[in-house]
């Protein structure tokens, strides 16, 4: 039998046989438990909604067979994936696969080991070659500018031997000297306009 | 032998006497060994503030720019000869700088660089 629902009829009516899309739950409403009952309630008895028995029969006939149908097809698509899985996992071909890939694997890996040694050796090689050949090259230039520099500067300085002022040259220079006097100062403004001339105290 | 420069200060004289002050001191240069490269005058002016030296108070002065290669060891010797010569105001030894540094100015690079290479091409 259907269960009656206890409490006052607004919410088991609610409840039962929800007029709105929400089922709203029982609420007390203004009255507490220990308030009397009102006038209009006085003789109220509460009377369980009518049941048809046969329909009742029925319904639950029906509703077993339902449920039995329906509980049995959910058990058997959850064994079903569960099967699956277990057989993915630890099935007859499972092993026979894993150490065939594992296999493979390590087939390839080593092949390519191989591969990248060989390379890796041909190249050490011929960077190695290249780069003291490279460095040779690069000291050798360095010394030919070297030598050339200073044999430069060696010419340069013989130019400039014969200005230079000796015991004989001493008066002479002296008066030059004395006779041309130099101005080193000058005057620059930011667009870089320089301006040699400048009163000297 | 390292190159030096010699900013020699001589009082304010008559012209012979400049010029028997200058022989002085070129020749005690020469006599220590030194190589006297060039001789420069920058002209009589005024003193930057007036110094004392060998009791007498100067304002003005003749600059000269002596450059010269010569032993390290004899400069202490030669400073303390000029120290002693009365027609003297200030000798100062250097270091001669054949090449200027190029100096990273920090800034707007193109005007600065563009000035420092102007500057330096019309100074010569």
């Amino acid at each position: 039998m259907f269960q009656v629902i206890g409490g006052r009829s607004v919410p088991a009516a609610r409840l039962l046989a929800p007029r709105s899309a929400v089922l709203v739950e029982a609420v007390r409403g203004r009255k507490s438990r220990t308030d009397p009952v009102a006038k209009s309630k006085e003789g109220r008895i509460k009377v369980p909604p009518p049941v048809d028995p046969v329909e009742m029969v029925v319904l639950k006939e029906r509703y077993t067979e339902y449920q039995l149908i329906m509980s049995a097809l959910r058990l058997e698509f959850k064994e079903e994936v569960l099967r699956k899985k277990y057989e993915e996992e630890t099935g007859s071909q499972a092993e026979e696969r894993v150490r065939q890939e594992a296999e493979e694997h390590r087939s390839l890996m080593a092949w390519n080991n191989e591969e990248n040694l060989q390379i890796s050796f041909c190249q050490e090689a011929e960077e190695a070659q290249r780069k003291k050949i490279e460095a040779a090259i690069q000291r050798e230039q360095e010394q030919q500018e070297f030598i050339k520099e200073k044999e430069r500067e060696i010419l340069q300085l013989q130019e400039e031997v014969k200005n230079f002022i000796t015991v004989e040259n001493l008066d002479q220079r002296i008066e030059e000297a004395l006779d041309n006097p130099k101005n080193y100062n000058f005057a620059i403004d930011k667009e870089g306009r320089v301006v040699k001339q400048t009163a000297l105290q | 032998m390292p190159r030096y420069e010699l900013a020699l200060i001589l009082k304010q004289m008559q012209r012979p006497e400049t010029a028997a002050a200058l022989r002085r001191t070129v020749g005690t240069l020469m006599e220590r060994g030194a190589l006297v490269r060039d001789l420069e005058n920058l002209g009589e002016r005024r003193l930057p503030y007036r110094m004392t030296k060998h009791n007498q108070r100067h304002s003005r002065g003749t600059y000269f720019l002596v450059d010269f290669y010569a032993a390290p060891s004899i400069l202490t010797g030669f400073m303390d000869h000029l120290h002693r010569d009365v027609d003297v105001v200030r000798p100062t030894v250097l270091k001669k700088d054949t090449h200027v540094p190029h100096r990273n100015c920090c800034g707007p690079q193109n005007v600065v660089s563009k000035l420092d290479d102007d500057v330096l091409q019309r100074v010569g």
